[in-house]
């Protein structure tokens, strides 16, 4: 827990430290790498934001020529196919992929490898069907394949619809610890910026070469980071290729979607972390910091274990282990609230993107890290369930979007 | 020439500034050891998290300074309130307090750190303005 203080006041002091240079740098850069791009939108009914998306993508400033655009209908019984279809019509780039009820279903990782079959580019990229990116992300994300270490590239996600009620607000605090600080300081420090799985796009070559996405994991998006990197390739991150997302509107939707995040993440750590640790292709500071990214949704089963031993501990009077375990309570918590990225890296990163109102809600993080806690608890005991009985319990929970988000696009 | 927006001088001077405070503060007869522990542990966070920040030294310390006071009282408020529930309902409510006052003191912690950010914030987006 400590190990995670300090990791992420490192990440903050680095992002402060740097933050005029990304301003500069950002001004600087001229896009002059454009390779042909493919991009893979899975969606699986989203009728009410799939017009959204294809309209912005229509829209982007890439050359059309280098443009594919796959829509993968994942057997969708909505109108999410006849809105696709409509913009099919009209526009040459875009194409359709439609899976049937028995092919469909198995989550994004399954439709991106349907959809990656029929990319033909040198960058696959994919985005969400709730996103809205910004008109000039290509030339931003593509820009960094002009050197053959990168393997893939991440962009920064921001919640669209948070003025929506407090749960959206909540997840864009989230969003702009985890991108604004966490991300850039992983790419200054040479560390693993994590591929989110959209708003990222990676060399097809190598998507080929690592056999696609693994449909066994449900956080399919880190799984593959680590095999990128062990591959010997490395992330790079692009803070001001912004992308906007509808975020969960429910705490009941949080839920599902933090649910699945943190199995997924808890069965990439079984997966790979004792091969990060062998791995000849990582130094010694990437090895830490993968390390640390695989076992992060651990931690919050860690600190309500510390708190489920501190009463009985007391009652036997151990004074000693008592005074451990007391101290361990603030460190743990000052460490976690704002739900993996701490409560100063949310409030540095809203401070550095001039977001002075956002900070008073700080404090409710807290109720994030309490949430997570059961979460992640209820996602760690199903996890060791499902691997006592050999059963694949898989099952994706995809989170609904309600079009709430077409109302904050402004034109 | 840009101006950077971490200030490591002010940094130094502010763990300095917080040690003193904190040795005051774990010297003290009056204060007990939690709130000792506790306001040890605001400072070093409050110093740690603000003074790298571009804004002026005053203002970090008056707030470094405004912080340990709403921590002594918060802390002085909820011991009282503890030793009250003990002497009706027995030792088994200082578990709950040991347990949960780290969570009391968060509270305080992190809605204080909120402010202070906002002040600076309007303060370095006023002095650009």
């Amino acid at each position: 827990m400590i190990a995670y203080l300090i990791r992420h006041y490192i990440f903050t002091l680095i992002v402060l430290k740097n933050a005029q240079k990304q301003k500069t740098t950002a001004l600087l850069e001229n896009s002059q790498y454009q390779p042909t791009v493919s991009i893979l939108i899975p969606a699986r009914n989203e009728e009410r934001v799939i017009g959204r998306l294809l309209q912005r993508m229509t829209e982007l400033t890439y050359p059309k020529e280098k443009l594919q655009i796959i829509v993968i209908d994942d057997a969708s019984t909505d109108e999410t196919r006849e809105i696709a279809e409509q913009y099919s019509k009209t526009h040459s780039c875009i194409e359709i992929i439609h899976r049937s009820e028995k092919e469909g279903g198995h989550g994004k990782a399954s439709a991106l490898n349907a959809g990656s079959k029929h990319a033909n580019s040198e960058i696959i990229f994919c985005f969400d069907a709730d996103y809205h990116p910004q008109g000039d992300i290509l030339e931003k994300l593509t820009e960094v394949f002009a050197n053959p270490k990168v393997g893939v590239v991440q962009g920064r996600i921001t919640v669209l619809n948070e003025p929506q009620n407090i749960v959206t607000r909540l997840v864009a605090l989230e969003r702009i610890g985890g991108y604004r600080i966490d991300q850039q300081a992983r790419e200054d420090l040479g560390l693993i910026p994590q591929f989110g799985g959209t708003v990222g796009g990676i060399r097809r070559s190598l998507l080929e070469r690592l056999g696609g996405w693994d449909e066994s994991i449900l956080a399919e998006d880190t799984e593959l980071t680590f095999r990128v990197y062990l591959a010997g390739f490395r992330v790079g991150y692009i803070y001001d290729a912004e992308c906007y997302e509808e975020a969960v509107e429910s705490w009941r939707a949080y839920w599902k979607q933090r649910y699945r995040w943190a199995k997924g993440h808890m069965q990439c750590a079984f997966k790979h972390s004792l091969r990060v640790l062998k791995s000849k292709n990582l130094r010694l500071r990437e090895k830490i910091d993968g390390l640390l990214l695989l076992n992060v949704y651990f931690m919050p089963v860690l600190v309500l274990c510390s708190w489920i031993i501190g009463i009985p501990l007391f009652f036997l009077k151990s004074s000693q282990l008592l005074s451990i375990l007391w101290a361990s309570i603030p460190i743990s918590l000052y460490s976690f609230v704002g739900n993996f990225a701490p409560f100063f890296e949310v409030g540095i990163g809203a401070y550095l993107d001039g977001r002075n109102r956002a900070q008073w809600l700080i404090p409710l993080l807290i109720f994030t890290f309490l949430y997570n806690i059961l979460i992640c608890t209820k996602a760690l005991a199903d996890l060791t369930i499902s691997k006592i009985l050999r059963r694949n319990t898989n099952h994706w929970t995809k989170t609904v979007h309600s079009g709430n988000g077409n109302s904050y696009i402004i034109n | 020439m840009k101006e950077s927006e971490l200030r490591a001088d002010h940094l130094i001077f502010g763990i300095f500034a917080g040690t003193v405070i904190s040795y005051m503060l774990s010297t003290s007869a009056y204060i007990g050891n939690e709130s000792a522990f506790m306001l040890t542990l605001y400072n070093y966070l409050f110093v740690a998290l603000t003074f790298p920040l571009n804004g002026r030294l005053t203002r970090k310390l008056c707030m470094l300074l405004i912080g340990n006071a709403i921590g002594l009282f918060w802390n002085y408020l909820f011991s009282s309130f503890a030793v009250t529930l003990i002497g009706y309902f027995g030792d088994s409510i200082n578990t709950l307090y040991m347990v949960l006052n780290p969570f009391i003191n968060l509270i305080w912690i992190v809605s204080f750190w909120s402010l202070t950010l906002t002040t600076l914030a309007n303060s370095k987006s006023t002095s650009a303005g």
